[in-house]
């Protein structure tokens, strides 16, 4: 997959193959738990998280209600350090620049650290079919290079890939090294670090991400636990940062507040391992560090969103919280939704980002339960969203014809309470001759796309209505 | 019209916000905005020092107290002993290392691909996180913290802040203007690999902090 061929409109081939595909499944059954445990203890160590949330979204209102006003304070900050940005309006604009960028710097390998919108404008294809062997330093981003996969989860981009996957990839595509070589756990990380430590040293030009931009300062801010990042802009003569441009925060002190926020939400840590504040080159004194500090701003359809039902969206800082607690993308994994950004904010942003013909499929990925906003640091109502979505592709007719009859036969009958009531009430009784006492259904006529997956709870005690009656 | 130009005009005419915008950004930019420390950011004394070394610690970092700076080689010397490390060092042009090693072989430079101990002073430290926060530079060259196998690192008492905001503060008195600055709490990491958390990704497999009083 790569990312100028989005699947997402195939959402649902996609999710179909992915539950029946036995390695992602097997990878999947030991994800989630892990993310929303240790997210919750974080939550629970840290009696001002919820307020803090709270000065996030705020902050983040208050950013993109004034965003060109800080962009250009931010550019003049990074022009004064001696940095340039490049103003990239499409993600072809900005492949452009940094092929530029590359070749003026005679680059024939490039390091990258993780950054989505390096996925975003599918910068390593355009890179290969340039010349340029672009190299990912991100332990989980090195993997699906090498599997020449799109990745599955925004901070841990292989967590669909199992270790005797990662092993016998490293066996073929590390064809130098002694084929009988044991290896497991920690000698497949050793493995991997010797030979990117190698490729740090080789790079002309290094790309890394960035999770804030400090208008205050000029300066471009990640987050990593592996430190690749830091080798990938501090060794090559080059450093590129790839950002959006809804990435700024005012000051120093805003981007403590959403670093408070950003670890625990998405690991459970209160701080990650690395936070780099990167301004400009090196100074003239430094004896190491890059020559040329260039940061790549993309637009790529965010400035459209603002003033807009989706202008909330642009305050996501990719922490990734709403995915590990999403019970569709728990049971499908990252690919099924065919692009570069999955799960709950995948399913809005999608649309946003490449339309919502090719996009529109994914807000109906979700069941409406609410956990992807109630675990949201930044309070993004990712449901409304949703909706939102789904009432334009259905303004739009790009509703399938089953859909629609289905929504006019509900609106039908909702619409008139005596057969609501009666319809509901037929339902219940039905199921629960089907269930034969049991409280839950294997197996429902008409419902497999349920019960193949779960079980379905036999209705108990009367109608919501008539038990509404009983109470009042 | 250029693609900043055509940027600029679509997010000026849309976006909305209550008041002068102009005015709101330049007070934001000048700290209007009081910003919210958690309890865990405001410790101070030697509840501060005894805060910083437990979150270092809960991180994976390993933490000696010294009395004074010169209590430095020996103490190093029987750490690189202790981990069947061999008897020498990389550091920066700090003045603060320009001191007798004994047995210890002190080379000045910039990281190399094989590092097996580094060392580096911190000029600042957050106690809310266990966070040291380094600024690259001659004193301090920036390969040193990523490139070490074992890192070390030195934090003087007195320059343990609480947390981000007198961190910031005394940040910004000291004039500090690196190319970066380097925040680190604990060794490095990933669970990229059947998602089991091992120490040394890229960076470190360990970091050694000598917090030292005087
Ligand atoms: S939408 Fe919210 S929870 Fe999801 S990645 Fe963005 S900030 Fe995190």
């Amino acid at each position: 997959m790569s990312a100028f061929h989005p699947t997402s409109a195939r959402f649902k081939q996609n999710a179909r193959e992915a539950l029946a595909n036995v390695n992602i499944q097997a990878a999947m059954s030991t994800t989630g738990s892990g993310f929303v445990g240790k997210r919750a203890a974080a939550r629970a160590a840290l009696p001002e998280f919820d307020d803090l949330r709270d000065r996030a979204r705020d902050l983040k209102n208050h950013v993109l209600g004034h965003l060109d006003l800080y962009l250009e304070h931010y550019e003049d900050q990074v022009t004064k350090a001696g940095g340039h940005v490049h103003w990239a309006e499409t993600a072809e604009d900005a492949r452009r620049i940094v092929l530029e960028i590359c070749r003026k710097a005679g680059a024939k390998t490039v390091n990258k650290g993780k950054t989505m919108i390096s996925e975003e404008c599918g910068i390593n294809d355009y890179l290969e079919e340039n010349g340029i062997q672009p190299v990912e330093t991100d332990l989980g981003e090195y993997i699906i290079q090498l599997r020449r996969e799109a990745p599955s989860h925004i901070i841990a981009p292989a967590i669909h890939v199992t270790v005797p996957e990662v092993d016998a990839l490293f066996r073929e595509k590390h064809g130098h090294l002694d084929k009988d070589r044991p290896l497991d756990h920690a000698l497949l990380l050793a493995e991997a670090r010797k030979i990117l430590r190698e490729k740090y040293f080789e790079a002309e030009v290094g790309i890394t991400g960035a999770n804030m931009l400090v208008a205050e300062t000029g300066q471009s801010v990640i987050v990593t636990n592996e430190g690749n990042g830091d080798l990938s802009q501090s060794l090559p003569r080059v450093h590129i940062v790839m950002a959006s441009l809804e990435k700024i925060v005012p000051t120093l002190e805003d981007a403590a507040n959403v670093l408070r926020v950003l670890a625990r939400s998405a690991t459970g840590q209160e701080m990650s391992v690395y936070t780099t504040f990167s301004s400009g080159p090196k100074r003239d004194a430094d004896p190491d560090g890059p020559e040329e500090y260039h940061v790549v701003l993309l637009d790529n359809g965010r400035s459209g969103m603002i003033g807009t039902e989706f202008q909330e969206m642009l305050r996501c800082i990719r922490c990734g919280a709403c995915m590990n607690h999403c019970p569709v993308y728990q049971a499908v994994g990252g690919h099924a939704y065919g692009w570069v950004y999955p799960g709950p904010m995948g399913a809005v942003l999608t649309p946003s980002l490449i339309g919502v013909e090719e996009g529109g499929q994914l807000p109906n990925a979700s069941t409406f339960c609410g956990r992807c906003e109630s675990v949201c640091p930044m309070r993004i109502p990712l449901p409304k969203m949703m909706r939102h979505w789904r009432e334009r592709e259905f303004e739009r007719q790009l509703t399938p014809g089953a859909a629609r009859f289905g929504l006019g036969v509900w609106r039908m009958v909702a619409g008139r309470r005596w057969l609501y009531g009666l319809a509901s009430r037929m339902g219940a009784f039905g199921l629960r001759v089907w269930s034969r006492g049991r409280a839950r259904i294997r197996k429902l006529p008409l419902g497999r796309g349920w019960t193949d997956h779960r079980d379905f709870p036999t209705p108990q005690g009367g109608t919501f209505q008539g038990q509404w009656r009983a109470k009042r | 019209m250029s693609a900043r130009e055509t940027i600029l005009a679509r997010i000026r005419r849309s976006a909305k916000a209550e008041g002068d915008r102009a005015a709101n950004v330049r007070a934001r930019l000048s700290g209007a905005a009081q910003p919210l420390t958690p309890r865990q950011g405001q410790t101070a004394g030697e509840e501060r020092t005894l805060q910083f070394i437990a979150k270092a610690e809960s991180v994976d970092a390993t933490v000696t107290r010294l009395a004074r700076l010169d209590d430095l080689p020996a103490a190093l010397a029987e750490e690189l002993r202790n981990r069947n490390l061999p008897a020498a060092i990389r550091t920066g042009e700090d003045p603060a290392f320009d001191r007798d090693w004994g047995t210890v072989e002190r080379t000045k430079g910039t990281g190399r691909i094989e590092e097996p101990a580094t060392l580096s002073r911190a000029p600042l430290a957050m106690a809310e996180t266990g966070t040291l926060v380094l600024a690259s530079g001659p004193e301090n060259p920036v390969t040193l913290t990523f490139l070490g196998e074992t890192h070390f690192v030195v934090i003087r008492e007195s320059d343990i802040q609480a947390g981000f905001e007198d961190m910031w503060a005394e940040f910004r008195n000291r004039g500090l203007d690196p190319r970066t600055v380097n925040m680190v709490t604990g060794p490095s990491r990933s669970a990229d690999i059947g998602q089991r958390l091992q120490l040394g990704a890229h960076g470190p497999v360990a970091l050694h902090v000598f917090v030292v009083g005087e």
